[in-house]
């Protein structure tokens, strides 16, 4: 269906908000240019007055990330695959069940008014609200008493729990704007509750189960602060060892950028998997012709 | 008020041509309904006339003048959609005057127009609420006073009633023409049931396949289809038909072995070498006790009711034919149907369209 | 031809009995109070327990004492510690302010599609991937006054230099820019995914009904997404209450301490002094003010909800 055509404005009005959206793109992703070319410059070149824009890469970073190359064997190397396998299945299995919870819970958040339905989503958003840096040695002392420290369940549970209020908030945000017209015509065509739900009113609300899940694995991937106090050695996750890089010498800058770019991409993948539901419009095919 | 019309209009997506080469002069003040199954361009066509969609060929002219490069809200058109058009963060009261406020009216006048439209539609007591609190028919009456406020040029309606219970169907049916033969706005109306279509339109437009098909007062579309396609699709029961073949002193109805009598068949089609194909509604079959003058024989097959009707069913061949039954018999052999010559219409079998009919009612 | 008399062409499933909506509400909710419960119940206590307590997580087999209140007066008399409330409020104003209006603005921009909408809007979203750490250590490379990228751009232009990083007010915005730089996306994401949510058939029955688009933009566009945006701004509001990684990069809460926001003097307490007691009842105190904010909020957003 072709998108509704909005009439035209002035000119010149228009000129100026394109440049205003240029401004921001250039905003946005010029530091993103930067992270890269400058993850791959050596650390001379990284402190070169001005700055360079033509130089021999060096990939030094990069090497010390994956523990190859010059870096192999030294103090600073990471040891790469076996973190990103993990951060992988703790940050993909913590995102599909906050999705998961958060989509139901918010659903009968919008849907349903029951005694202490205020209450009960106040309490949902105020975990969110435990300034991370506080609860951590909590966290800490209760998985170990329960033998879930060093765990990926125990990585897997914190990532949930970090996320499932923020996923029934967006969620209930979304399915509020789906007219309640839409159960009601099924339940009155012979149809059950849970059908209208699976089959009418999920696929109307694919944009937000998108952007929920992309914002859900951005927090899980980067779970800096829980996993670093939580984990020893095995369940380590890659974000953790970003900041270990930070403290022995000094600021090792090409490895902070290079590891930022490694990190990045995961995600990138992610986002281009769900681009098609993030961007989708509603259209009323459901009830007849779309 | 205006007129429109559409000259060579053509709305191509790719290589799909969804509305082609379409012709049409809708008068000022008239009501024409754009009839057709779903998928024959006659959504696409109104849509062009609105002006949400481009013509990729053709014109489109109110009046006279052409206007395929005005955007909708140039256009001085007003449209019901067939879903969800309301907005739903908004009063009644503010749906309606949406339209005046978005161009400016000033306050007495977006009042003035304000009362005016819900004395018409009844409204008074649900201004004050919101769409969200209300029945679809309720809903559509609101778009429609929306719609109508404005005073538009142009009234386009997208099979509005389409979403709304059947009891409530009629009764807003009845309230729409009454309305438009009130307000005399030109009005281009979409729907598929062919019901509706001949119960509002002062001419309706059929479509198939991108193309139209028949364009005529719905008694004439009745009774002097054009093709096979207006034919059938128009009328419920839909209508018989038949294969004839030229046998001694009449013709065999398909591959049965009823023979119709030669006098029931025009000229025309008698002495024509094309084969042909008989159309004849079941209002037209009527089941008789005694061998009537234009008639056949059949084996009755099935006796049925549909509402008020009683309907029974033959064999013709492969085919099943039908005929209304005037008072109650039960199945059997040898009983004799009588048939109206002047409700027969006849078809070229290969190209469909129309070789002769009488076309009258009694 | 034959008449079919039974137009339904849909299996007919049995309508279930009322009670199938308690059962839903029950079933899908459970488990998200559960993991919600344990998770938190634990932490909360224990937070609490510990601030009415002085003592220090290093030393734990000495004195446990139980001094009530005596945290919470000594920090709300603390002068310095009101400066880090006040630094705290304008960081996190300007930030939600300019991320909720470039947000909104990029998300009308890109509602529509065009040529390449759907790879500048996943380029977009980069920033908010990024690592925060990594986030705050970019913009620490980029700021510095002799070797950053911002102030050479800056001098081209012919502004002047700026010492961004070891300054409070310049680094307030420092660090305004880093957190607008990496979650403005955020809100673009659901501004885009709530404003293309509205059904086509509602911008056509606007354009037919003559309305320019910033009419539609402000009286449909905007309050129908109003719901989503809210949430948004409750949510961003939350987290930047809570941030720390920028300010541990960035400038490690100087000069002095007055880059330092409530959450960074928490962990300050915590890891670097160990005054662990006093830690959590700073905890707490913040705990309250994000609590107290979000239900005047939270208020807002249901009498929002109420029209529908």
């Amino acid at each position: 269906m072709q998108d509704a055509k909005l009439g035209g404005t002035p000119n010149f009005y228009r000129a100026f908000l394109l440049a205003l959206f240029g401004t921001y793109i250039f905003f946005n992703l010029g530091p993103i240019f930067w992270i890269i070319i400058s993850s791959l410059k050596s650390r001379a070149d990284l402190f070169a007055m001005p700055p360079k824009w033509i130089f021999d890469i060096d990939s030094t970073g990069y090497e010390s990330v994956f523990g190859v190359g010059a870096a192999r064997g030294t103090a600073s190397a990471y040891g790469v695959t076996d973190s990103l396998i993990n951060s992988v299945i703790v940050s993909s299995s913590g995102t599909f069940l906050a999705v998961l919870l958060g989509t139901l819970g918010g659903y009968v958040c919008s849907r349903f008014d029951f005694r202490g339905k205020g209450d009960f989503l106040f309490f949902v958003l105020s975990t969110r609200m435990l300034p991370p840096v506080a609860v951590l040695v909590f966290y800490h002392l209760m998985f170990a008493r329960l033998g879930l420290a060093d765990t990926k369940t125990g990585l897997v549970i914190v990532a949930i729990f970090a996320n499932v209020g923020l996923a029934t908030w967006i969620m209930k945000g979304f399915f509020d704007g789906v007219p309640k017209q839409v159960e009601q015509i099924a339940v009155v065509s012979g149809y059950s509750r849970m059908y209208a739900f699976v089959y009418l009113v999920l696929p109307m609300v694919r944009g937000g189960i998108a952007a929920t899940a992309g914002f859900c694995f951005i927090f899980a991937w980067n779970e800096f602060a829980f996993a670093s106090i939580l984990t020893t050695t095995q369940a380590k996750t890659l974000p953790v060892k970003i900041s270990a890089a930070s403290g022995a010498t000094g600021i090792e800058w090409t490895q902070i950028m290079s590891a930022g770019v490694v990190l990045i991409i995961p995600v990138l993948i992610f986002f281009y998997l769900i681009r098609k539901h993030l961007l989708m419009g509603m259209t009323f095919g459901i009830l007849g012709r779309s | 008020m205006a007129k429109v019309e559409l000259k060579n209009l053509s709305v191509e997506f790719g290589a799909f041509k969804a509305v082609n080469n379409v012709n049409l002069t809708v008068n000022d003040g008239e009501f024409v309904v754009y009839l057709g199954p779903s998928g024959c361009g006659k959504t696409t066509t109104l849509r062009a006339v609105a002006g949400l969609q481009t013509a990729t060929s053709g014109d489109i002219l109110f009046d006279g003048q052409r206007i395929n490069d005005q955007t909708a809200s140039e256009r001085n058109i007003a449209m019901v959609f067939q879903f969800v058009s309301l907005y739903p963060h908004l009063s009644i009261a503010e749906n309606i005057v949406f339209p005046l406020k978005a161009r400016g009216f000033k306050r007495a006048e977006i009042a003035r127009k304000l009362d005016w439209v819900a004395e018409i539609f009844k409204l008074g007591d649900e201004l004050k609420r919101f769409p969200g609190a209300l029945p679809p028919g309720t809903k559509q009456k609101v778009a429609l006073a929306r719609a109508v406020v404005r005073d538009p040029a142009v009234l386009l309606l997208d099979e509005p009633l389409s979403a709304i219970d059947e009891q409530f169907r009629e009764e807003m049916r009845w309230e729409l023409g009454h309305l438009q033969r009130e307000l005399g706005v030109t009005t281009i109306y979409v729907t598929h049931d062919q019901r509706e279509a001949m119960s509002l339109a002062d001419r309706i437009v059929l479509m198939n396949d991108s193309q139209i098909v028949q364009v005529d007062e719905p008694h004439n579309l009745f009774f002097n289809p054009n093709s096979i396609f207006s034919g059938q699709f128009i009328g419920s029961p839909s209508m018989n038909l038949m294969d004839l073949k030229p046998v001694s002193g009449g013709f065999r109805l398909g591959d049965s072995s009823i023979v119709l009598p030669e006098k029931i068949v025009p000229d025309v089609v008698r002495n024509s070498a094309i084969p042909v194909r008989m159309g004849v509604r079941p209002r037209d079959v009527k089941l008789v006790d005694e061998p009537p003058e234009f008639g056949i024989e059949v084996a009755v097959e099935d006796v049925f009711s549909v509402g008020r009707e009683r309907y029974f069913s033959f064999r013709v061949g492969d085919e099943i034919a039908q005929g209304i039954d005037v008072r109650s018999t039960s199945t059997g052999q040898g009983r004799n149907v009588a048939i109206r010559p002047e409700g027969l219409v006849f078809f070229d079998s290969q190209t469909g369209n129309r070789i002769a009919s009488k076309g009258t009612d009694v | 031809m034959t008449l079919t008399l039974n137009q339904t062409n849909k299996p007919l499933v049995p309508l279930k009995k009322k009670s199938s909506g308690r059962l839903m509400i029950l079933g899908f909710l459970s488990p998200t109070l559960a993991i919600l419960l344990f998770m938190v119940a634990y932490p909360i206590f224990s937070l609490i327990w510990n601030s009415v307590h002085q003592f220090s997580a290093l030393n734990l087999n000495q004195e446990f004492k139980y001094v009530g209140l005596e945290n919470y007066t000594y920090l709300l008399s603390d002068a310095d510690l009101w400066q880090r409330f006040i630094f705290t409020g304008k960081f996190v104003f300007v930030c939600v302010s300019i991320q909720m209006i470039i947000g909104i603005f990029v998300g009308y921009r890109l509602q529509r599609s065009f040529r390449g909408r759907d790879l500048i809007f996943t380029l977009l979203m980069m920033p908010m991937m990024l690592s925060p750490v990594v986030v705050g250590f970019l913009w620490r490379y980029m700021l510095n006054s002799e070797w950053g990228i911002v102030n050479y751009l800056m001098s081209l232009v012919g502004l002047g230099q700026v010492n961004w990083l070891s300054q409070t007010t310049p680094a307030l915005f420092a660090a305004a820019a880093a957190d607008t730089w990496m979650w403005t996306p955020f809100i673009i994401l659901l501004a885009t995914a709530a404003f293309r949510g509205i059904p086509d058939t509602i911008y056509e029955a606007a354009e037919v009904d003559g309305a320019s688009p910033a009419y539609v933009f402000f009286r449909v566009t905007l309050p129908m997404s109003a719901p989503v945006l809210f949430i948004a701004l409750i949510l961003r509001l939350i987290d930047s209450f809570k941030q720390y990684d920028l300010f541990f990069a960035l400038t490690g809460g100087g000069p002095g301490s007055s880059t330092e926001t409530v959450s960074f003097a928490v962990a300050k307490r915590a890891f670097n002094y160990f005054y662990t007691g006093e830690a959590s009842a700073l905890a707490v105190i913040l705990l309250f003010i994000i609590i107290g904010l979000s239900m005047i909020l939270v208020r807002h957003l249901n009498n929002m909800g109420e029209k529908n």
